[in-house]
């Protein structure tokens, strides 16, 4: 899977128009051996040391491009994997044509899409059933291709777990960007992907989204938390 | 709506208010006092509790606070040069801190609100370390990292309150550098010349492999780090190696939570503030990343990165501006009182606005 990088990727200049540049990385549209590819490059931070920064990105894009193929190999519908350079910190993937969700939803705000948010919802149901979180599943990572299917991207926040609470904020997630993004339309789009998330998680997944709930009630923050801070400092 | 009718009044107009505000919520007794007009901060006086050996002891912390209390607010009204009756109110932290310290500070602010019939306002004392950064930098709507002791937040204001984007899961950044620097035989004292025992101890030292980051989403982590760091002293790895180490992982850590902070919330301004934005190289770090990405970038003067009276008067007038009062008999301690929960109604503007 890892392969040693050949010349021609050496500068990020060489890598194709780019798509995006994001906190954590670069994404460009090239070529990768003769077939159109995105190129994820995680950009080097110049506060951290040079040390640090290069094993960081190396570990996450490892992890990313593992993910990737766990979550493939287990029926969810991501981009393939192409190529993998760790020490470059550079994912080489299959190019996914076509519109996202977030596009699809607000053009058809009269009448929305609920079958689609339903598969959104089964995908993110596969991917947990396969034992990772997303860490980021906005209707801008989902993707409608031109072959008709939906397709999961960005696992840059993505990791392993299976413990209730990740999953949790997952939908959690989901829900906030809808409110955030369709707020007109939010309540149904949540409850379509519930019921597409649901039909792949069973009982499971009801306690899920039971926990996703109190998520929303508590915000983002846990009682818990501050204690343990606490306790710390008068305990000094 | 502002009590004029004092006699010998050294108040310079009839719509100037003038807040005396009381610290007390850990290590530091802080009385200031600041007015809605240049020069905004008439005083600043700080008691601090340093322990011989160990961290804070609370009731130690109270006790030498509870002696010193009386004259450090003498000292303020005079370098302020007002009387007592001058004030428009009396502004306390009532939380969040520690009880024995917290419950000193709200005795003293109760009785001077009683005895002189001066409102008492009550502040939250993250919200005051937020408000003097605002104060300080000039920056109206930035996100903001707050580092202390007990806190390792990163915040910004939406609907009339602040709310936390990303924080700590387990144990703060400024209780990581003290433990660490308890445990491995570097302090007290924590803090010499504005520099912290690890910075001191990092001199010279140099980047080692083994010991663990954690950036789980929006939220740093610095337990295992902790754990991992002793044990590689006690396994006899260099100290300044390991005290370089671990700093510079707990700095980056926190300077990446604010600039997914940044990409999450669009803002185009950042600051730091609370006890360890006194920290060079993390406010140097912090530059570095708000440059890249073209945010505009101030920290809070390293003077008022520490707890301090100034802040809470300061948050204190905006309060009273707003209507923000408490009664005497109802002014509890609150040692848990969340950012969150806390309405800051008169954002963006600052609170000499």
């Amino acid at each position: 899977m890892v392969s040693k990088a050949p010349g021609r990727v050496a500068s990020p200049d060489s890598l194709g128009t780019l798509l995006k540049r994001g906190a954590e990385s670069e994404i460009r549209l090239g070529t990768y051996m003769g077939v159109k590819a995105v190129y994820k490059l995680r950009v080097r931070k110049e506060y951290m040391h040079p040390k640090l920064d290069s094993m960081l990105r190396a570990q996450r894009t490892r992890r990313e491009a593992r993910i990737l193929l766990h979550a493939r190999s287990h029926g969810a519908t991501v981009p393939r994997v192409l190529a993998v350079y760790p020490s470059m910190g550079l994912i080489v993937m299959e190019y996914i044509e076509g519109a996202t969700l977030k596009r699809i939803i607000d053009e058809n705000t009269s009448k929305p899409p609920l079958e689609l948010v339903r598969e959104a919802g089964r995908q993110l149901g596969i991917l947990h059933r396969s034992g990772i979180v997303h860490g980021d599943p906005t209707t801008s990572n989902y993707i409608l291709s031109d072959g008709g299917a939906l397709y999961i991207i960005d696992f840059g926040l993505a990791d392993f777990s299976a413990e209730i609470e990740d999953r949790a904020v997952d939908l959690h997630l989901f829900r906030r960007a809808v409110e955030s993004t369709h707020a007109p339309v939010a309540g149904a789009l949540y409850k379509a992907f519930l019921e597409g998330y649901l039909g792949i998680m069973g009982a499971v997944g009801e306690e899920v989204s039971g926990r996703a709930d109190e998520i929303r009630l508590r915000g983002r923050y846990v009682e818990a938390r501050r204690a343990t801070a606490w306790r710390f400092l008068s305990e000094g | 709506m502002v009590n004029a009718g004092t006699q010998n009044s050294s108040r310079r107009s009839e719509d100037e208010l003038i807040i005396l505000g009381i610290e007390s919520t850990a290590h530091t007794f802080g009385v200031g006092i600041v007015s809605n007009k240049e020069p905004y901060i008439l005083a600043d006086v700080r008691r601090v509790y340093k322990p011989r050996e160990g961290g804070i002891l609370p009731r130690e912390a109270a006790a030498f606070f509870a002696k010193e209390a009386g004259s450090a607010v003498a000292e303020a009204l005079r370098e302020a040069g007002i009387s007592i009756r001058d004030l428009s109110g009396i502004a306390v932290a009532l939380g969040p801190g520690m009880g024995p310290v917290l419950r000193i500070g709200a005795t003293v602010a109760r009785a001077l609100s009683a005895a002189y019939n001066k409102p008492l306002i009550p502040v939250n004392h993250a919200v005051a370390h937020l408000e003097i950064a605002r104060y300080a930098t000039g920056l109206h709507d930035p996100l903001i990292v707050y580092v202390s002791g007990g806190n390792t937040t990163i915040t910004t204001h939406v609907a009339g309150r602040y709310r936390v984007f990303g924080e700590t899961l387990d144990i703060a950044l400024g209780n990581l550098l003290d433990t660490f620097a308890r445990e491995a035989g570097i302090a007290p004292p924590y803090i010499v010349g504005g520099d912290h025992a690890v910075d001191r101890c990092a001199e010279g030292g140099e980047f080692i492999e083994g010991l663990p980051y954690t950036v789980k989403g929006q939220d740093v982590s610095f337990s295992g780090l902790l754990t991992a760091a002793l044990r590689m002293l006690k396994r006899g790895a260099r100290l300044s190696d390991v005290c370089y180490t671990l700093r510079e992982i707990a700095l980056s850590a926190v300077v990446e939570v604010a600039e997914r902070g940044l990409a999450h919330t669009g803002k185009r301004e950042l600051t730091v503030t609370g006890g360890v934005a006194a920290n060079r190289l993390l406010r140097e770090k912090l530059e570095r990343m708000a440059s890249r990405h073209g945010v505009e970038y101030a920290p809070v003067p390293r003077r008022y990165a520490g707890d301090n009276g100034v802040m809470i008067a300061l948050t204190g007038l905006a309060n009273y501006k707003w209507g923000i009062t408490v009664d005497v008999e109802r002014a509890y301690v609150r040692q848990r009182w969340r950012l969150d929960e806390a309405d800051v109604p008169w954002y963006p503007r600052l609170p000499v606005e």
